[in-house]
């Protein structure tokens, strides 16, 4: 079966960018970014309907890669365009397809610099779809890496006071990862013979027991590239203890790129690791499973203990990350099929849970001009919301209990697949995990009281409820929350066949 | 006869110089000249000539001094367009008016006319004097806003160095000349399989010519000069300058180092070291200092000209990986390099020009928020920043995987290493760059400055030919690996 939906996906996002960059708009001060937002909607969302098409015309019960476009860009490296989607990439495509138009949705009104703004977000869902797409690990790498870019630039225009910073530290962070990403792929392809890039020829235990010299030491291909993989994608998002630049950033960046990084980067970070971690280096990986679940558990735990002691919806924000990535890494350590299932069933349900999480946290400071819940002598800039605005707190309290993992919500179906997978595996992280639910429901109640119940704040009464352009991208994300917690069967059919497969040649 | 026929781009080039002299004597003061037209005219006819070289096969003439092979042609075609891109930048910007256009064409045709030279030079004494009347051409160019001070410093400094290494270099010669009782690079490798040099002669040799060269292709130790001429040096041609020198140096070296001092490998394509001496460790040690120095240089600069020149540094270290590992792969990593690097320098000096020209100052204090005002320009800056230090998606990075990869092919993992540590440091440097063209918008936004159709299509005009040598990677590396095949070893 051969489309051009992947491409298409991946190139009317960066088609649009370069169009809305240039298209003219009517003067006139109140239609003055009449034409170009226009287009980059329209392509986000072309590109999003391209990518929810392409899902639903896969084919269930199947582990094999669907949609695959192929031919080579520079022979003489073997580096080809390969592209494919299957079970463990088709969620994130859903994801980032619904994410992005949202974002754009978002800051419609954004009064600075505007056409920057949604060609940064357009260059970013294009190169998202590209590095959960590539099945060549040049081109994956190519992609992947290039989402730092326009991460930088969201962080250091629109960012808040503290931007230089902010996103200085993510750059360096992310800098330091690509460098370690790099040297993986450089090693990984000079250690096969013939040479190759496309993820199908190096699976399958290709480097098994390869070796190379250095400093006089023989070093096992796969452990190294393993651990630069692993180290490269953990600098790259918040990981227990690499997080410190994360707080910062959540503290400074505006909350539609705070979603764009937390519900699309990663996600796909996490994809990369399974990508590669299980086609790659199956054998590396279960001998290292344990430690990749201890630092699932310590994020887990450390997000949970922090998140406790916020006092502000940014930094509440960030710890609630951290804790979901550590969710996810404990599905994606336990190899067995419900906890990678529920990993990467989490992935998709984590993206759009924090992307309703940020977005809340954007309406919430858009009214307010705080995010401060939580004042001096236990005052809260918010409170009683609910009653000037039921339909915030009623999206509110679904987003709040799908991170929880309320059952009926998505977050659910996640957390209780990744509980039962890991209980096998390690019985301890199981309970590890417990705990940290409890405290979330500790911290997200008391956040959820003091933001929307309770007595009326100081300014409550300027508190307005969603307008219709807000309604138009946190309804559908709600009900998505609500409908793929309550009937998750036709996605994780998708994931199945793929996570056995894989899982099969690990063991 | 058919000697001449071969060199023609060269008699292209230096009647082209004749013609801009004759228009110069004649210049009373007109406000409209001709002599940007007449130095594009006579750089497009030695570039046709070029490529209609390019059918023969490669040959040696005049009493094998010189030799017209796929190597020398490739660079040959590269000095040529980046005079013609020189040129047409330097007449978007003041810093060049027009009563010294003439001056300024002269001095960039005859300067390209001695790279061609050395490009095509088998003979080290004819390599040598082109060389030198490159760097005194560049001494003058470097020189030639003479009522500035860091632009006297800049010629100055690149004079001493230039005479320095000079210096060094044909006491290598000379010693090697002793030896071998040749100056054919040919003839000398010839000399040298059959009576080898001994040890510590050979390192003495060795060590003189890596000065020379480290000098002129701005590499440690004799790196010095390259930010004090990128940022003395007018401003449009800084890229001229720092390109020419050291593509001029790069081939030279190339020739020198390959084709006297190694032999073909057991595998087709590579080569053996010959003699006693490793100098592929030498140089591994030069190109790895290269890299890291220029990369912490560039972190510390205030000012985007010197930013660039310590990048520049850093680049030249990479280019050495492709020379050091000792085979076509690696040479034509080198030429695709160079490629890159041609447009996304002249692309960085020409924004770069503007923005001095339009805000008075190239220190990243006082460009803050400039994206503001200029955004085309700041954006296309940006996209040939990260070109150059080899940032996905622009090509640069697969520039940079090539060099690379030649370095982990050889089982040169620290050097490796050390390239993508540096790489790493750039990229931030660079992030404070763009951090300070960008970061300030909201200040600055409301005061847009017009920017002029004629300089977004020369920006286009870079980033296109970049663009498709992304997209077409396999064509022009092959084009390189074309050109390095039929090379007279």
């Amino acid at each position: 079966m051969t489309n051009h939906l992947i491409t298409l996906m991946l190139l009317l996002p960066f088609v649009g960018a370069i169009i809305q960059a240039f298209v003219p708009n009517p003067t006139g001060s109140a239609s003055r970014h009449g034409r170009s937002r226009w287009v980059a909607l329209a392509s986000s969302l072309l590109s999003g309907i391209a990518g929810v098409v392409l899902i639903t015309s896969m084919q269930a019960e199947t582990a094999d890669m669907q949609a695959i476009e192929s031919f080579p860009w520079i022979g003489s490296f073997a580096i080809s365009y390969e592209m494919g989607v299957d079970g463990l990439n088709a969620l994130l495509v859903l994801l980032i397809s619904i994410v992005f138009p949202i974002l754009i949705g978002y800051e419609w009104n954004q009064k600075l610099a505007p056409r920057g703004m949604h060609g940064l977000f357009l260059l970013l869902q294009s190169s998202l779809f590209g590095a959960v797409c590539a099945q060549d690990l040049f081109l994956q790498f190519f992609f992947w890496s290039f989402t730092a870019v326009p991460v930088y630039f969201l962080i250091a225009i629109w960012g808040g006071e503290g931007r230089e910073t902010a996103a200085f530290r993510a750059l360096v962070a992310s800098s330091i990862g690509n460098a370690l990403l790099f040297a993986a792929l450089v090693l990984v392809y000079y250690s096969v013979d013939p040479h190759t890039f496309l993820l199908k020829d190096l699976g399958g235990g290709k480097l098994a027991g390869k070796t190379f010299e250095v400093f006089g030491r023989e070093w096992s291909v796969s452990a190294v590239a393993f651990a630069l993989i692993g180290a490269g994608l953990a600098l790259r998002i918040p990981i227990w203890p690499l997080h410190g630049w994360f707080t910062q950033v959540a503290e400074e960046a505006p909350p539609s790129v705070l979603v764009a990084f937390s519900a699309a980067v990663i996600p796909a970070a996490t994809h990369v690791f399974v990508r590669l971690g299980y086609s790659l280096f199956p054998e590396t990986l279960v001998s290292t499973s344990t430690w990749v679940m201890t630092v699932g558990a310590s994020s887990l735990l450390i997000g949970g203990i922090c998140a406790v002691a916020q006092k502000n919806l940014r930094t509440l924000f960030a710890f609630i990350c951290l804790g979901q990535i550590g969710f996810i890494l404990l599905g994606i350590g336990s190899l067995s099929p419900a906890g990678v299932m529920g990993a990467v069933y989490h992935q998709f349900v984590v993206g759009l849970g924090l992307a309703g999480f940020g977005l809340l946290i954007g309406l919430l400071s858009d009214r307010a001009g705080d995010v401060t819940f939580l004042g001096k002598g236990e005052k809260s800039a918010f409170g009683g919301v609910a009653i000037q605005a039921p339909t915030l707190a009623i999206v509110g309290g679904i987003v709040v209990g799908s991170i929880l993992g309320f059952p009926g919500s998505g977050g659910f179906i996640g957390n209780a697949l990744v509980m039962i997978g890991s209980y096998a595996a390690h019985p301890v992280t199981v309970l590890l995990a417990g705990a940290s639910l409890l405290l979330a429901a500790y911290y997200l109640f008391t956040m959820y009281r003091f933001v929307f119940l309770g007595k009326p704040g100081p300014d409550s009464e300027r508190f307005t409820d969603l307008s219709l352009r807000e309604r138009a991208f946190m309804l559908p994300l709600a009900a998505g929350l609500v409908a793929f917690g309550l009937y998750p069967k036709p996605l994780l059919g998708l994931v199945r066949p793929t996570i056995l497969t894989l899982l099969s040649m690990v063991k | 006869m058919s000697d001449f026929v071969l060199i023609l781009p060269e008699v292209c080039l230096a009647l082209t110089l004749a013609f801009i002299l004759a228009e110069e004597i004649t210049y009373h003061g007109e406000q409209s000249r001709w002599v940007n037209a007449t130095a594009l005219m006579g750089l497009g006819a030695a570039l046709v000539q070029t490529l209609i070289t390019y059918q023969h096969a490669p040959v040696q003439v005049f009493h094998q001094a010189f030799s017209v092979d796929g190597l020398s042609l490739f660079f040959k075609l590269f000095f040529i367009v980046l005079a013609a891109l020189a040129i047409v930048a330097a007449s978007h910007s003041r810093a060049i008016t027009i009563a010294k256009q003439g001056e300024y064409c002269a001095l960039v045709i005859a300067s390209t006319l001695g790279m061609c030279l050395a490009a095509s030079a088998s003979d080290m004494l004819l390599a040598f004097l082109a060389l030198q009347l490159v760097n005194i051409l560049v001494f003058f160019i470097a020189g030639f806003g003479k009522r500035s001070v860091p632009s006297i410093e800049a010629a100055v400094k690149y004079m001493i160095f230039s005479a320095v290494g000079g210096a060094f270099f044909l006491y290598g010669l000379a010693l090697l000349f002793s030896a071998t009782h040749t100056l054919n690079v040919y003839e000398m490798h010839r000399a040298l399989v059959s009576a080898p040099l001994a040890a510590d002669t050979g390192l003495v040799i060795l060590m003189l010519a890596v000065l020379f060269f480290s000098f002129q292709v701005g590499a440690f130790p004799m790196y010095f000069w390259t930010p004090d001429v990128v940022e003395g040096s007018p401003t449009p041609s800084s890229g001229f300058l720092t390109l020419g020198t050291r593509a001029a140096g790069l081939v030279v070296a190339l020739r020198f180092l390959i084709a006297v001092f190694a032999k073909p490998g057991v595998a087709p394509g590579q080569w053996q070291v010959l003699g006693e001496v490793d100098w592929t460790r030498i140089l591994a040690f030069v190109s790895g200092a290269t890299m890291l120095i220029g990369a912490l240089l560039a972190v510390r600069q205030v000012g985007a000209k010197r930013l660039v020149g310590s990048l520049i540094i850093a680049e030249t270290g990479y280019l050495l990986i492709g020379i050091l590992v000792l085979d076509q792969v690696g040479i034509a990593a080198i030429l695709y390099s160079m490629v890159i690097e041609l447009f996304s320098l002249i692309g960085i000096f020409y924004i770069l020009t503007y923005l001095i020209e339009q805000f008075g100052s190239d220190r990243l204090a006082d460009l803050r928020g400039m994206m503001g005002r200029a955004v085309m320009e700041c954006t296309c800056l940006v996209l040939f920043l990260m070109n150059l230090v080899g940032i996905p998606p622009m090509p640069g990075f697969i520039g940079k995987f090539t060099l690379i990869g030649a370095a982990v092919r050889h089982g040169r993992f620290s050097l490796a290493v050390v390239a993508i540590i540096a790489i790493t440091i750039s990229t931030v440097a660079i992030a404070r760059l763009a951090y300070s063209l960008a970061g300030d918008l909201r200040k600055t936004i409301a005061r847009p400055v017009a920017s002029s159709p004629g300089r977004r299509i020369f920006m286009a005009s870079l980033l296109a030919p970049l663009v498709l040598v992304g997209v077409y990677a396999e064509d022009v590396l092959k084009w390189a690996g074309k050109s390095v095949g039929f090379i007279l070893w």
